[in-house]
Order: structure tokens, then sequence, then C-alpha cells
């Protein structure tokens, strides 16, 4: 009886094998190490809760079949370089549908050509750099653009703030950073302020002290510094230390627990625009907060939360497509109307940019507190 | 005016942490003429230690912990030179170099595997709160850790100095350095004087690391970046001259500083690197070098 059973052993593995034997592959490239290793982390926290929720379910709905997902997650060290070699891995060796990623805008500046030449649709869920998308047909992001960004914070500053000088310190090397800065420089000069300060600096300094002694000189009300969450921090605490006292802005690179970590009590008072905040009303992100809150012990932060997007948009396109095919999936994708996610409703209007709004958050006592949303 | 008087501050606090880097590549160099690529990142792993000092060892005061940082930095510099340098110190030179660079690949992921690729600071253990004379007298904001750091810097050089000129170690050291093959004739230990200079030069980076992980942050790789930039304050000063390391890290920072101030910050490591340039065409000995003739 028992030799019997044993004897069956394999043709029932084959047999459980097959409807299993064609998955769908969809790539991920995260900056899992290297300098901003925190927001990888929460985009490979974002991705293993996306890949349980779809296979519990059986899958993703493929024509008339249910298919597995599995999602391939590798290391692109927020390196530009890198993160062409791991877009080519990803689409020559792993055979993906699909790619979520990069997270900095220079990385995705560098994988996105290759995916648009190989035809692999690709959502970004983090880079806000306006060229990121620009004239490419198979790349979408599921977050809103730096124009936007700058424009928000711009707004902000003059009419809430009512500040009349502003000053800004941002690093000249990274696309995001350089972007963001010149918008929110045009931007409030229109509303009626003046800059009374533009200074750079190059990735990976950390004595920012002549800059900022600079900027201290022609006394802005608002220092604007549209820079990562492993810099702002040292920012802030050195110009403290030279005298400053001007409030502190910030974009969406602000937003990791790292920032307060690093910073400490110096990080109060100050604020910065945002994708979402845990705090707004929204059905879908209760939900995902809480089960994200339950398995790792943390409050998501944006990267997290557009990751979870990102995914579930292309899932979504895989299933309105009704075949594995990235040419396909590239078309659902550009169709997506009122899409539900964490951070609002994604609608492509054409190109590869959703429309959505933005929100901006104070931080207090080392907690991002919401303050107010800003629609476009 | 008053951020004529910040900014020499922050070019003085920049330029003593270039000094206490520069001299240890300069006294190698003066001693068994090699540079050695690792001390950047000896720089970085004596901040790490004092990270690692200050975190354990809440209780120790600042003027207990710099030393001991040193000591134990001291400690693998002549480590690195026993197991690493001590054979190559007759082979082609280009070996030696290899080899330093890669000792310095190994501490930064060393540091990197063991504590992370994150950018931290040492939690503040000097005062930060700001020189009351200097702000009245001067108008000029600076931080008390910031003067400390300077001085302390000052004091540090200023005993480098006296041992050097003063002691019968640093009579030998001279004496290496001006005849490497002679001095062991006298019944000099060589190996004993080597050690010592890269002990000194390994110390006195700790001190630089630990001071910059107080007034800006720490990174494994940090030791890359201001490496390099230690390394042409030593040949802008003249390489194997204490006193132009020095004078070097100091001009180097101030140019940097005034160039952020009054021109604009794209162009600092422009300038920085142009006047490099610019002074090894003209004096390729370096401020404090000697012309030397090669004999043939």
């Amino acid at each position: 009886m028992k030799l019997r059973t044993l004897a069956l052993l394999p043709l029932l593995v084959l047999a459980g094998c097959k409807p299993t034997a064609k998955e769908i592959k969809i790539g991920v490239s995260a900056p899992t190490t290297g300098s901003i290793s925190a927001t990888g982390q929460s985009a490979k926290n974002a991705i293993a809760l996306v890949q349980d929720e779809i296979n519990a379910g059986g899958g993703v709905q493929v024509g008339d079949k249910q298919v597995k997902v599995r999602f391939i997650l590798e290391d692109d060290e927020d390196k530009p370089e890198s993160t062409a070699t791991v877009f080519q891995k990803l689409i020559n060796q792993d055979r993906v549908l699909a790619i979520v990623g990069s997270y900095t805008s220079k990385c995705s500046n560098a994988g996105a050509p290759i995916a648009e030449a190989s035809g692999i649709p690709v959502v970004s869920p983090w880079s806000t750099n306006p060229n990121v998308t620009k004239g490419r047909k198979f790349i979408f992001r599921a977050c809103f653009i730096d124009p936007f960004q700058g424009r928000v914070v711009a707004q902000f500053a003059t009419s809430k703030l009512k500040a009349k000088t502003g000053a800004v310190l941002y690093d000249v090397a990274s696309d995001y950073n350089k972007g963001i800065a010149e918008v929110f420089r045009d931007e409030f000069t229109k509303m009626g302020g003046k800059i009374v300060g533009f200074e750079t600096y190059n990735t990976k300094d950390t004595d920012f002290s002549a800059q900022l002694t600079k900027i201290k000189g022609s006394n802005p009300e608002v220092l604007f510094l549209p820079n990562y969450f492993n810099e702002v921090p040292l920012q802030i605490q050195q110009a403290r230390k030279l005298g400053l006292t001007a409030v502190m802005l910030g974009g969406d690179g602000w937003d990791n627990p790292e920032l307060v970590k690093l910073g400490g009590k110096v990080m109060d008072g100050n604020y910065f625009s945002n994708h979402y905040s845990p705090d707004i009303d929204n059905p879908i992100a209760k939900g995902f907060i809480a089960k994200y809150k339950a398995r790792f012990g943390l409050v998501p932060d944006a990267a997290a939360a557009l990751t979870y997007d990102s995914a579930n948009l292309i899932l979504k396109a895989v299933a309105t497509a009704g075949k594995a095919d990235s040419k396909a999936i590239r078309d659902a994708l550009a169709a997506t109307v009122g899409f539900q996610g964490v951070t609002g409703n994604i609608t492509y209007g054409g190109g590869g940019d959703p429309v959505k709004g933005a929100v901006v958050i104070k931080v207090e006592d080392g907690k991002f507190v919401f303050d107010s949303a800003v629609n476009p | 005016m008053d951020t004529i008087i910040q900014q020499l501050f922050n070019a003085a606090q920049l330029g003593a942490v270039y000094a206490l880097i520069a001299l240890g590549y300069s006294m190698v160099y003066g001693i068994i003429r090699l540079i050695n690529f690792a001390h950047g990142d000896i720089f970085m792993l004596g901040g790490f230690i004092g990270l690692l000092l200050t975190t354990r060892f809440g209780w120790m005061p600042f003027y207990l912990l710099l030393p001991l940082a040193m000591l134990l930095t001291a400690l693998v510099g002549v480590t690195i030179e026993r197991v690493a340098y001590r054979r190559l110190r007759n082979a082609q030179r280009m070996s030696v170099v290899i080899t330093t660079l890669g000792v310095g690949i190994f501490l930064e992921n060393l540091v990197r595997l063991t504590v992370g690729p994150e950018t931290r600071q040492i939690p503040a253990r000097l005062p930060s709160a700001p020189v009351v004379w200097l702000q009245q007298h001067l108008g000029a904001f600076v931080t008390w850790d910031k003067l400390l750091i300077i001085l302390i810097s000052l004091a540090l050089m200023a005993i480098l100095w006296l041992v050097v000129n003063r002691t019968l170690i640093g009579t030998a050291m001279r004496a290496v350095a001006d005849n490497k093959d002679a001095v062991p004739l006298m019944g000099v230990n060589l190996n004993l004087v080597i050690a010592v200079t890269f002990a000194i030069g390994s110390a006195l980076a700790a001190a630089g690391g630990i001071f910059y992980g107080q007034a800006y942050s720490i990174d494994p790789y940090m030791g890359i970046d201001l490496g390099w930039k230690a390394f042409i304050a030593a040949v802008i000063g003249g390489i194997g001259s204490i006193e132009g390391a020095v004078l070097g890290s100091f001009l180097l920072a101030g140019v940097e500083v005034i160039t952020v101030a009054y021109l604009s910050s794209n162009l600092k490591n422009g300038i920085a690197f142009g006047l490099l340039i610019l002074l090894l065409l003209v004096w390729p000995w370096g401020i404090m070098g000697k012309p030397t003739l090669k004999k043939v």
C-alpha cells in the first residue's frame, strides 16, 4: 500500500506542476544597498506584500486561466550604470514581461531607454523628473512630476507661510534635485517671492558650511532643500549651527524614517511635499498600511506605497490585456482610467505621467503629520 | 562682514581635518617613498571606531575617547603595515601601490558589511552652543565644537612637530627620510621607525575622522573623496614635508570655501584641482618641497 502511493508520487508532482509551470515574471529594480538603501528596503517589503496577496488568490487572471506571479528583484545600488545592467539582465536573461523601477530619476533615466528599445513596459514608482517618461511609449510612473511638486512647495511657502524671501541649496549632480530646485525658483518668483540664494553642491559632499554661510548672509525666510533624506538632516544641522533660522522646506525625497533617525530634533517644524500621508482618509490606503505595519512593524513611506501601486497597476494591466504579452500590457497600462491606489486615483491621459494630487507634511516631534492637500 | 569671519572658521575647520589626514600621507611618503592609498580609509575607520566607542561606552568623556580611538586606529595602521606592506618594501613600486589600493577597498567593505552603508553621525560630545564672545565682538556665529575642533587639531599638529624635531625617535625618523639604506648601519631599528610613522599617521587620521563625524557625517566610502583631497593638499604643500602638509591643507580648504563664498559653488572642485595642476606645472615640488636633482 505504502509502496504504491510512493510510486504514484512522481505523477502527482508532475500533475501539480503543470498549471504553475507557466508563471508571469515581473522585474523590480530597486536600490537595496548604497546610500538610500532604506528606500530599496521599502520597495522590497511592498513587493513581497503584493506577490503574496496576488498568489494567495491563485494568481493573476490571464484570459481563461489563473497564473502565479513572480517578482524578480535586483539591486541597482542607486547608480545609473548598475541600473542599466539590472534592466539588461531582467529583460534579456530573466525575460520579464514588465518592470517596476527604478527609484531615483537618475537611475530611471539610465534604465528607461533599454526597456523602451526592447518594448518592455516600465512603471517607475518614485522618479519624479519629467525627462523619465518624455518621448517614450513604454515608460510610465505612479507618482506626480517635479514641476507640480515644485509648484506645490512654492505655493505653500508664499501663501501659507507668507514668505517673501527664499533660498535653495541642492545637489547639482542629480536630475531630481536640480529639476525641482529650478521649478521652485521660477514658481516662487512668479508668486511674488524673491530668491536671495541659489547654491549647489555635489553628491557625496558632506560639508555644506560655506554655501550655508553665504545663504545666511542674505537672511531668507525659507530655505528649500530638495535633496534626499540621507543628506537633508546634516544640511539642516549645519545650517542651525551657523545661525540660520529659516523654515526648511523639502520634496518627497525627505520621506523616509531615516530622516528623523539621523536628524532628531533639528527636523521639527519643517515641511515637505509628498505623495501620500498615512493619516489620509482612504480605505485602500488604510488596508495597505494595516497589512504593512502588521508584517514589517513599520509605517510605510511613500516609496513603499508607490511601489505597491506600481506593481498593482502592472498586474491589473496584465489582467486587462488578457495575455502574457509586453506590448498588450503596455497598451492596457496606457488606457488605465481611475485606478484606485494607496496614493490616490491614477489615470493616464495619453502620456506616462498620471494626473494626481500631493500633500504637505510637517515634521513634529519626530513624526510626519499631515498638514494640507493640494490638487492639480 | 560677519559672514567673512564665519567663512574663515568654516575653512579652518575643514582645513584642520584635511591636515590631519594629509600628515599621514606626507610622513609615510617622506620616510619610505610610499603613497599609501589606504590612508583615506584609515581616516574613515578612525571615524567609525569613534562612533563605536561613543555608542557603546556612553559614559566615556571626550578627552578619554579621542586618545583611545587614536590608539586603536594606530594599532590597525601598524598591523596593516606589518601584514601587507613590509614584505613588499623592496619589491617593485607598483606592487605595493596596488596593495595599498586593495587594503583600502578591503577596509571600506569591512565597515560596510559590519556597520552598514548608511550615513551616520557621531553623537555630539562637544558643546554646540555659539561662542558668545565671537558673536558680540565680531558678529560671527561660531559654535564651540567648531572652535574646539580647530584648536585640538592645531594642538595635535604642534605635538607632532615636537615629536619629530625634539625627540630621539623623531631624529631617527628624519634620518630614515634622509637615507633609508645608511641609517640601519648606524644601529637604528628601521622596522621600528617605520611602524612608529604608520602609528602616528593613523592616529592623526583617526582624530580627523572623529572630528569629521562630529562636524559633518561619516559613511564607509567617505575616505575615497576626502583621502584624495588630503593627498592633493599634501602634494600642494610638498609631499614629504610636515609643515607643507599643514600649509597645503589650510590653503586648499581656504580656496574651496572662498570659491563657494565669492564665486560659485559649482566651481569648487574645478578651482581646487585647477590650482593643483597650475602649481605642479610651475613648481612641481610643492610649496615647501625642495627641488631635487636626480644623479645619473
